[in-house]
């Protein structure tokens, strides 16, 4: 499973979320692909997932959270894609 | 341009709008939506800015030509007005703007490919009108899907 979270860089409070998400990730999926993209460096991508506004947060390629969600809300995103998956 | 300084004398709408670049009804319109400050009239009947209603115009102006909607404009110059609010937070709402204008440059390109379709497929022709095929293609969109 693959998560991406589309940032500004600079964004101080993202930054320290982004810790706390990065480790709720892994325990929901340990082989969970982890990508933290500076949104201006991918804008094309972010304009064709439907980015409104940074941050915000992409699995498997398509767009979850409109702004960074809590590590528990993050956490059921996954476990509900893995299972509608399997 | 010219740059008035803090010791200039108060200054008319007109002379306002032409320091700034902009109409009269321009500045008298930006109060009215709330983006510039209204002046008290003197005893003479006359509302007088200072040399920030000048720099203010300048900013609204230069926004806009960036795209910002007035709304927009407005949360900026609040931005500016908070002790609280920092660069990172200005640099978050142009990063916004951007993701609208290349979402709305992305629609707009697929407007054109679709009429670049409906330009080659036209025979050309002097058949009527109503025997056109980018007619029937414009009639016939609803029931297919756009490609």
């Amino acid at each position: 499973m693959k998560v991406e979270v589309l940032h500004a860089t600079g964004c101080a409070k993202c930054l320290r979320d982004l810790d706390t998400l990065r480790a709720a990730a892994r325990r929901a999926d340990p082989d969970v692909e982890w990508k933290e993209i500076d949104i201006l460096q991918a804008l094309d991508y972010a304009v064709e997932l439907g980015v409104l506004k940074p941050p915000a947060v992409a699995i498997d390629g398509e767009l979850v959270f409109m702004s960074l969600p809590t590590s528990d809300a993050l956490g059921a995103a996954m476990r509900e894609r893995r299972k509608a998956a399997s | 341009m010219s740059s008035p300084s803090s010791t200039q004398q108060p200054l008319t709408v007109g002379r306002l709008a032409a320091l700034a670049d902009v109409s009269a009804n321009a500045v008298r319109f930006y109060e009215r939506e709330g983006l510039m400050h209204v002046p008290a009239k003197t005893q003479s009947g006359y509302r007088l800015y200072d040399t920030e209603a000048v720099e203010r115009l300048r900013f609204i102006k230069q926004a806009q030509h960036c795209g910002f909607t007035l709304s927009e404009i407005q949360a900026l110059l609040q931005l500016r007005d908070e002790t609280s609010a920092c660069c990172n937070d200005v640099r978050n709402k142009v990063i916004e703007k951007k993701l609208e204008l290349e979402a709305r440059i992305k629609a707009m390109k697929a407007m054109s490919t679709a009429l670049d379709q409906l330009i080659a497929d036209c025979s050309n022709d002097a058949r009527p009108a109503g025997s056109c095929s980018i007619l029937a293609a414009l009639s016939d969109s609803a029931r297919r899907p756009a490609r």
